[in-house]
């Protein structure tokens, strides 16, 4: 009836740039990852073993710390992170250029996705820190999500500070002193 | 002005139906009415915004406002009626699930009653029907203590995302 508002006609003519993602679902509901983001996939018993637990950090969607070779990442629970129904995680994405690895239930694959749509600004929520936009991908929208929106400034310093704390204790429990 | 107010002074009205009541929206910001597509949806905690559907290459968020005027949930088929709506001074396309077919009408708008809620721009003598037209900015920015959040999402709500 009507035309369209300018800008979103510019949306729609959006230039399409393509880039390689991963696909992946948390309690059932499907996302995207750019695969450049990811440093590795491993399943989660895998890294049960060098697993540390953090705990009383305040940010409980994040229970351990794992170690993958000099470096350390926080393992952020995705069904916690999204707000949803708790599953299963069978598998950790351990991200490339921040101190953080995802639970998810499982892969479903690579796929070349178009750069993302962004969020329409109806989304007022944390989603916007959540997601770079949404991806239209086999019939299906889904978000691709934000490999810097996991944990806020904020966490990461609760998280290392329970962790300085954590350590603090068990320095001075070995250094007590030791009685006969 | 909002987008809505502008929009009302051609006197030209659509008229979606919900549930048992309709309603009215300026023409001037109606888009289409899409047909019963895919929603598809997502995490997020936007309150009132329940997924989005595709059309015509855009992705439109789409409000669930069932609960707000008809006090119930979302239709198992519904079309979309699509308007827009100005969001931190941009326009964008919102869609609201209806019922089923909507009507172009031209009709004096009246002032709505005192006590009306604040998203009723006015409303329309039609016969002997008397309905209320939306201010589309207001009705989608109501607050309502439903279940909006991710979380409380099923996917048998959701519809065929998966």
């Amino acid at each position: 009836m009507i035309s369209s508002p300018p800008d979103q006609k510019a949306i729609a003519r959006r230039p399409l740039v393509k880039e390689s993602a991963i696909l992946f679902t948390i309690s059932g509901f499907p996302f995207a990852i750019a695969s450049s983001a990811v440093h590795e996939i491993r399943s989660a018993d895998s890294l049960a073993g060098s697993a540390m637990e953090i705990e009383q950090s305040g940010v409980s969607k994040v229970r351990h710390l794992v170690h993958r070779g000099n470096r350390s990442y926080f393992v952020v629970n995705g069904c916690a992170h999204f707000g949803l129904k708790t599953a299963r995680p069978t598998l950790v994405l351990i991200l490339r250029d921040s101190p953080v690895a995802i639970l998810v239930d499982k892969i479903e694959r690579m796929a070349d996705i178009v750069a993302p749509h962004p969020l329409p600004l109806a989304f007022e929520g944390e989603e916007r820190r959540w997601y770079r936009g949404l991806s239209y991908i086999d019939d299906m929208i889904m978000p691709v999500a934000n490999p810097a929106g996991f944990l806020t400034r904020h966490e990461l310093r609760a998280l290392e500070d329970a962790l300085r704390a954590s350590r603090a204790e068990a320095h001075a429990e070995l250094s007590g002193p030791v009685t006969q | 002005m909002t987008t809505s107010a502008a929009a009302i002074e051609n006197n030209s009205f659509v008229l979606l139906q919900l549930g048992k009541r309709r309603f009215g929206l300026p023409a001037a910001i109606v888009t289409e009415l899409a047909p019963p597509v895919k929603l598809h949806v997502f995490p997020h905690e936007t309150p009132m915004v329940v997924g989005v559907i595709m059309r015509r290459g855009r992705i439109i968020p789409v409000y669930d406002v069932t609960p707000v005027l008809a006090g119930k949930k979302l239709p198992d088929r519904r079309f979309y009626l699509v308007a827009s709506r100005k969001i931190d001074g941009q326009d964008e396309l919102g869609a609201i699930p209806v019922d089923g077919e909507c009507e172009l009408v031209n009709a004096e708008l009246f002032p709505s009653p005192e006590d009306s809620p604040k998203y009723v721009a006015g409303v329309l003598s039609i016969g002997e029907e008397t309905i209320e037209v939306l201010d589309f900015e207001k009705l989608v920015s109501t607050r309502v203590a439903a279940p909006g959040t991710a979380g409380a999402l099923s996917q048998s709500e959701a519809g065929p995302i998966a």
